[in-house]
């Protein structure tokens, strides 16, 4: 579980989170979406203990904490496996068992014939099902993915969108997605909270969000840009 | 004041530009400390990858072979050429060994091998750590709860604290080799001739300065442009600056320190 109570984080002065509070139960994926700027990676970040708050409070029910980076983060001089290495290290694993997990993990996400590939002989899409695989090779309890089918081509979206669908079968973790796409979101999360300048101002089910009469959700969900987030002029 | 002609070429005054250069360069000191105390506590604990240092003690030390070899090489002829015209004008031609090779040993040979390095190794490291910054990397193994320094370091200060005074004695020697080859070839003075007098010249303790001088331009070079790179911030454009800024502040130490070593050997010897 994580719960995230009256969280405030300022860069240089400029206020970017607002008393943000939400509570993510297990087996249930948040989705964290709003326009750029408005909040969302802060906050992923400040869950995960990249940064600290500058007041509230974040208490998470496991240190296990997966996270699937935007750009995958995979790092480049070490290969598949010793990426996923990497993260089972603190375990101390026999050799053996190690990659018994390291195999059943990348052949989840497809990629077990590319297991002593390097990043930088993989295409982005299978970047990101090694970052998935990373991600998860600790059974994690708690599952964070920042914007993790931006940059894909459409049927790649759907493949990862697809993979964060069966992870949540799969771990029954507590799961948060930072996105702004449609898809993503309506197809991945339980529940969306709408972002805009540090604050939420819609909170729902994604079913409901092209029902709603809230203005910022309508102005979101509908890419349009009449509506109260929109600032400046082209 | 004439505020058009005050103000440098990034728009701040002469006094706030050098205001902002000693505070960033106040700053980057602390940050080169912290990351050596971290450095030097996981390796005394023994917490090394070994293929790792080999790894980097291959990148370090046999990559800049060349480029080290040849600037060496090079400075001993020019050295050799020099000294060797102006010392036989006098009639001291048999000391021409002992100068150049005092010269070498003590003060050109490290700083010679620790810019080359400085500008080869330190570059690169300062341009790797601070692209894995960038790309969310060095966040990954925060996640993944493997310490930065641990992990990327440790391996590159242990292979440069013995790569780097290698390449220092190999730059020195290939500078010797070219200084008698231009002392017998432009101004006929004997191999022999020129090793007898570098051995009345040269003491055990020169060589204990040279060995000094190239450990702590190991520390400056790893210290410094691996501080740079964890504390780079932004996207490509801080990448390229970082690159640089590891270069200048490398260099500009090294020549600082050199001084340093040397004032206090004479202070020692006097």
């Amino acid at each position: 579980m994580i719960s995230v109570r009256n969280l405030r984080k300022s860069f240089n002065g400029r206020e970017v989170l607002k008393d943000v509070s939400f509570d993510v139960w297990p087996g249930e994926m948040l989705a964290l979406i709003g326009p750029s700027g408005c909040g969302k990676s802060t906050t992923l970040k400040l869950i995960t203990g990249l940064l600290e708050p500058d007041d509230g409070e974040i208490v998470l029910n496991s240190k296990e904490i997966g996270l699937v980076f935007q750009g995958s983060a995979l790092l480049n001089s070490l290969t598949v496996r010793e990426n996923l290495a990497l993260a089972l290290r603190e375990r101390k694993l026999p050799k053996r068992e190690q990659d018994r997990i390291i195999m059943e993990d990348l052949t989840l996400v497809g990629l077990a014939d590319y297991v002593d590939s390097f990043p930088t002989q993989l295409s982005g899409g299978q970047q990101k099902r090694t970052s998935f695989a990373r991600a998860i090779v600790n059974d994690p309890k708690i599952v964070l993915y920042d914007e993790p089918t931006t940059g894909l081509d459409p049927v790649m979206s759907t493949i990862i969108e697809d993979y964060m669908i069966e992870l949540e079968n799969q771990l029954h973790a507590a799961g948060i997605v930072v996105t702004h796409q449609f898809s993503t979101w309506t197809r991945t999360a339980h529940r969306a909270i709408l972002m805009h300048d540090g604050v939420i101002v819609w909170e729902g089910k994604p079913d409901d969000a092209m029902r709603s009469s809230n203005p910022y959700i309508v102005q979101f969900a509908k890419a349009t840009k009449d509506g109260p987030m929109l600032t400046g002029t082209i | 004041m004439d505020s058009t002609v005050r103000k440098l070429s990034n728009g701040l005054h002469p006094i706030d530009a050098l205001d902002k250069w000693f505070s960033d360069g106040v700053q980057l000191i602390g940050q080169a400390t912290l990351t050596a105390v971290k450095t030097v506590k996981y390796a005394l604990a023994g917490q090394i990858d070994l293929p790792e240092v080999f790894r980097q003690a291959n990148m370090i030390g046999v990559g800049s072979l060349y480029v080290v070899g040849v600037t060496g090489l090079f400075t001993g002829f020019a050295m050799s050429l020099q000294i060797s015209r102006e010392l036989a004008a006098f009639g001291a031609d048999t000391s021409v060994g002992g100068v150049v090779a005092f010269a070498l040993i003590r003060e050109v040979g490290p700083i010679t091998a620790g810019v080359m390095v400085a500008g080869r190794v330190g570059s690169a490291i300062a341009a790797e750590i601070s692209t894995m910054m960038v790309s969310e990397q060095i966040d990954a193994l925060e996640i993944m709860r493997v310490d930065p320094v641990q992990f990327l370091v440790v391996p590159r200060f242990l292979a440069a604290l013995v790569m780097i005074p290698a390449l220092s004695i190999y730059s020195m020697t290939l500078g010797l080799a070219g200084a008698i080859f231009v002392a017998q070839a432009k101004s006929n003075i004997p191999p022999d001739i020129f090793l007898d007098s570098v051995k009345q010249t040269i003491v055990g303790s020169d060589f204990v300065t040279h060995i000094v001088k190239s450990l702590i331009n190991a520390c400056i070079i790893i210290f410094f442009s691996c501080a740079i790179g964890l504390h780079t911030r932004g996207g490509a454009e801080e990448v390229g600056h970082a690159t640089t800024r590891a270069v200048v502040w490398t260099m500009t130490l090294i020549f600082i320190f050199n001084y340093i070593v040397t004032a206090l050997s004479n202070l020692h010897t006097s």
